[in-house]
């Protein structure tokens, strides 16, 4: 599941644009962002705060499995990373 | 009897002005992320100082032996662009590396906090509720886990 402060008519539109079939949350007032201490203030086009890019692996108890936190925003997370980390859950 | 002077080519500021081009361009290849891309953004770094190194030889020998190294406004113009090229490549190693600690984010072997938020049909899912089985359909197998996937936005 996909979560950012985007309201949920731009995560609609990026979803049809890029074909996306999984979840995408809109958390706009950035509670739940909050909430995991992923808040990066000013981070975002205007100086409007925004997540920082981080991954969760969450287990049926809601207990975490496996993070990623890329110290480069440009360095994005690899999908047969987040596969192996799946796959390795019992 | 005309003292000729054989001239030379700015070697120095040839490389650095590749360097910097290639310390730029690193950018691009985070667009694959291939694997080991975590070093890139150190790699970027080492070719814009090494740029910089060479730059600075290239300018002592273009303004330290003119005769030798002729064109003193060309040179001065390249160096101008390979600093140029350096400096954005700098700018954004730093502006992407600009990120929140992050310390208080659930670890590995913690709890993630639970929370309820629209989709994109602007219909209300929930963590826990995700992992209840399904009062509709008894047949539907809940998941064993879920990857949260926290990203910017603004795409």
């Amino acid at each position: 599941m996909a979560i950012s402060v985007d309201p949920p008519g731009v995560s609609r539109d990026l979803c049809k644009k890029a074909g996306y079939t999984f979840t995408v949350l809109s958390d706009p007032s950035a509670d739940v962002i909050r909430r995991y201490d992923l808040l990066h203030v000013g981070g975002g086009p205007d100086g409007h705060d925004i997540s920082r890019p981080a991954e969760f692996l969450v287990d049926s108890s809601r207990v975490v499995r496996w993070v990623n936190f890329t110290e480069d925003v440009r360095v994005r997370a690899r999908a047969d990373e987040m596969l192996a980390a799946a796959r390795s859950l019992h | 009897m005309v003292d000729v002077v054989e001239g030379r080519r700015n070697w120095a500021l040839g490389v650095g002005f590749l360097l910097a081009l290639g310390a730029l361009l690193c950018n691009l290849v985070f667009f694959v992320s291939p694997p080991g891309q975590r070093v890139i953004p150190w790699l970027s770094a080492l070719l814009g100082a090494v740029a910089l190194i060479s730059i600075a030889r290239g300018l002592w020998c273009a303004f330290a032996q003119p005769k030798v190294y002729r064109g003193r406004i060309l040179n001065s113009l390249l160096s101008l662009v390979s600093l140029l090229l350096v400096a954005a490549s700098m700018f954004a190693f730093f502006h992407a590396r600009a990120l929140p600690r992050s310390a208080g984010a659930p670890q590995v072997g913690q709890q993630a906090p639970d929370f309820m938020l629209a989709d994109a049909n602007v219909q209300p899912v929930s963590l826990t509720q995700l992992f209840a089985p399904a009062v509709d359909d008894p047949r539907a197998i809940p998941p064993k886990a879920v990857l949260l996937v926290f990203y910017r936005g603004y795409w």
